[in-house]
């Protein structure tokens, strides 16, 4: 298994992906599983949180800091290498999910049925897909989230469609796109959020009519970004613009678990 | 100082009534501004289902306004821009005892009589069209003509078209008084200044007591909550809008059909379910006199989850992500109220629709349209009149 963050010359730090491992309880983070000396920072570019670095050498290996890591994805989908996954084992009862880019033509929807796949795109089994958004990064990146047992967790890194041959994995394209979306879970993209900014003056209102923040994060992980968009947009003060209700439930639940059921 | 504007005439309330009527008096022609306190759909409009429902009205008007209605959504969906995810996949409605079954039975002769088909369904009948039900389910009644809108899509649409055709919207602008002098309706004063207009519509929400007071007439409008559940997005899986009979109890005050259990009953809990085009699930509601407090309580939450798993046992493998909670602006009888008041000419009442202002915003604004620019009404809405209440 490759291990991120070690770095050419001998030079090792922390195991990051124990430490990812324990984060990943709590919810998704970024797993980055990059050891190539290539000249490549899309990720670094990508992370708003300062979770990747990768420095002046472009060539070294990416840094990554779980603690810094939010899993809003977007390294996900910036990495040509499809090095980097989001691992969330917070659903329990042995299981997690894993987000991977998936760069098919076709449609990949949350109940589907599909291949999950290791590193050398061999099929470890069938895994159900809980989620799929359509990202920016390269053109035509799906994010697709898969629960699977958590003992494949660290092994999957892609998905196939099983109606597809298992052969032939596509090769990505390494060109950054400048306009990946600001919330994930609705895709919405900065251009359609600058639309709706130009009509609407509250983060309420930009989340009611553009359904930016209405995914699965709840805005979690969009709306200081969106706070910020908006009020440049509108030249207001962040403050201003105001805040997303928090409503319960405050992070994605069960429905079952609501209704009394144990878990 | 403050700017003096005019127009032909003031909406007051930027929800789905507000926005019909400005969309349906604009197609006349007519100057329009909408004067919101805060912003499009930021009251119950943006806080709702997106049921259009005959199945669940009571024969009589409030039927046939709501067929009218009905009939004007696929005109509607085809004029606007905006995409108001207009879908008619008609609508079911379960019972879970035999109770239930027979008053459902004898509520779909009723509404055929009235000239709505209402079938009923078997539990293997159901089998076709739903996903698994709970297995306390002994029937259902089924209406082709039910059908699905998303309410807030609704609203902006209807507002957009209406300010293409030139209807000016005033967004985070409070209407504080109206002057009526001589009997009638001159001016509307509002936190950003004075509007000369000589036709005032009221369609405030649970804002219209408040309006009311203004030309000094008792609007009797309550805020009822209603709380809802929003699970992640999934395939569709759901192709109707689905509700149990215990929501038309609760909705209609039917004996027969109210909640037996004791905090289903104090929550006025009745079961709703639809898919929404973006593939989330939103199940409710409650029906509850809690003030103008829009929060969502732990003890809905949970009773709406129960619920819903005890009609579609297989919603517990979601995950919920939001909860939301609107305020319907309830009347005394549940219909809406509509119509002219005695000694203030000029001002009209458009609201009190309660839990069916989606459903029908667009006879709503027709007939308010109507009654401003004609006096008259192509449907006989003395029913609906506020001095039904006296
Ligand atoms: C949980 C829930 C589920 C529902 N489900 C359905 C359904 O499935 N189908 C259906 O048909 N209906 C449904 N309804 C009912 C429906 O939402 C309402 O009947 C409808 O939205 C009422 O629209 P409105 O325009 O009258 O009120 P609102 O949408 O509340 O609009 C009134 C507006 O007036 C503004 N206002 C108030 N006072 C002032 C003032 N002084 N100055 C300026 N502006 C002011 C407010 O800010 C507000 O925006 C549901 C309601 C709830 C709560
Ligand atoms: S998932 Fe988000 S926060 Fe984590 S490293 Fe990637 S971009 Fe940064
Ligand atoms: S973009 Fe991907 S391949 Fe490039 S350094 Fe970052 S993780 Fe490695």
């Amino acid at each position: 298994m490759r291990v991120s963050g070690r770095k050419e010359g001998g030079e090792t730090r922390v195991d990051p992906w124990s430490q990812a491992w324990e984060r990943a309880a709590a919810g998704a983070v970024a797993v980055v599983d990059c050891g190539e000396r290539i000249p490549c920072n899309p990720c670094e570019e990508a992370c708003t949180r300062g979770a990747i670095e990768v420095g002046e050498d472009i060539c070294a290996p990416p840094r990554f800091d779980p603690g810094l890591c939010d899993g809003c994805g977007r390294c996900v989908a910036m990495c040509p290498g499809m090095a980097v996954f989001l691992l969330d084992r917070s659903v329990g009862n042995g299981r997690a999910r894993v987000t991977v880019p998936y760069e098919m033509g076709e449609e990949m929807r949350a109940g589907r049925e599909v291949w999950a796949m290791d590193g050398e795109g061999k099929p470890l089994g069938k895994a159900r897909v809980v989620g799929a958004k359509k990202r920016g990064g390269r053109a035509g990146t799906t994010l697709v989230t898969v629960e699977v047992d958590e003992g494949w967790a660290l092994k999957v890194r892609g998905v196939r469609d099983r109606l597809i041959t298992l052969e032939a994995p596509l090769e990505a394209e390494a060109e950054p796109l400048k306009e990946y979306p600001l919330c994930r879970c609705e895709e919405v993209s900065g251009p359609r959020v600058g639309e709706v900014a130009a009509e609407f003056a509250s983060l309420r209102s930009l989340r009611r009519f553009s359904r930016v923040g209405l995914g699965y994060c709840q805005g979690r992980f969009c709306q200081d970004m969106l706070r910020e968009r908006l009020a440049r947009a509108r030249e207001m003060e962040e403050g201003e613009v105001g805040t997303f209700r928090v409503r319960p439930p405050v992070r994605p639940v069960k429905l079952g678990k609501l209704g009394g059921e144990d878990a | 100082m403050p700017e003096v504007l005019s127009s032909e005439v003031v909406i007051i309330g930027g929800g789905v009534i507000g926005a019909a009527a400005a969309y349906y008096l604009c197609k006349e022609g007519a100057e329009v501004m909408i004067v919101e306190e805060d912003d499009l759909a930021a009251g119950a409009s943006g806080a709702c289902d997106g049921f259009i429902s005959l199945q669940t009205k009571q024969p009589g008007v409030h039927l046939e306004l709501a067929r009218e209605s009905s009939a004007l959504f696929p005109s509607l969906a085809e004029e606007l821009d905006d995409d108001i995810e207009y879908s008619p996949c008609g609508g079911i409605m379960l019972a879970t005892t035999a109770e239930q079954l027979k008053e459902l039975k004898a509520r779909a002769k009723k509404m055929k009589a009235a000239g709505l088909e209402v079938e009923t369904l078997s539990p293997s009948d159901l089998k076709s069209r739903l996903p698994e039900v709970g297995k306390d389910v002994k029937g259902a009644s089924y209406c082709a003509q039910d059908a699905q809108v998303n309410p807030i899509a609704l609203t902006l649409g209807l507002a957009h078209k209406a300010q293409e055709m030139g209807a000016t919207i005033l967004r985070g602008t409070k209407v504080e008084n109206i002057v009526v002098t001589n009997n009638r309706v001159r001016e509307v004063h509002t936190s950003s200044g004075s509007i000369h207009s000589r036709r005032v519509v009221c369609a405030a929400g649970t804002g219209s007591n408040r309006i009311g007071k203004m030309i000094i007439v008792d609007i009797p409008v309550m805020p009822q909550r209603g709380q809802i559940l929003v699970t992640e997005p999934r395939e569709k899986m759901l192709d109707v809008i689905l509700c149990g009979a215990e929501y038309l109890g609760t909705k209609g005050n039917i004996a027969e059909l109210l909640p037996q259990d004791e905090e289903a009953a104090k929550l006025g809990l009745g079961f709703t379910a639809e898919q929404t085009a973006s593939g989330n699930f939103l199940l409710g509601s409650t029906r509850e006199f809690a003030g103008a407090d829009a929060a969502t309580t732990p003890e809905a939450i949970n009773a709406i989850a129960k619920n819903a798993m005890y009609y579609l046992p297989w919603i517990k493998e979601l995950d919920v992500i939001r909860s939301f909670a609107g305020l319907r602006p309830c009347s005394p009888d549940g219909l809406p109220i509509l119509g002219t008041v005695k000694g203030v000419k000029g001002f009209f009442i458009a609201t009190g629709h309660s839990g069916d202002g989606i459903c029908l915003a667009p006879i709503t604004g027709k007939l308010i349209s109507e009654l401003v620019l004609d006096g008259e009404t192509s449907l006989d809405i003395e029913p609906l009149s506020l001095y039904r209440f006296k």
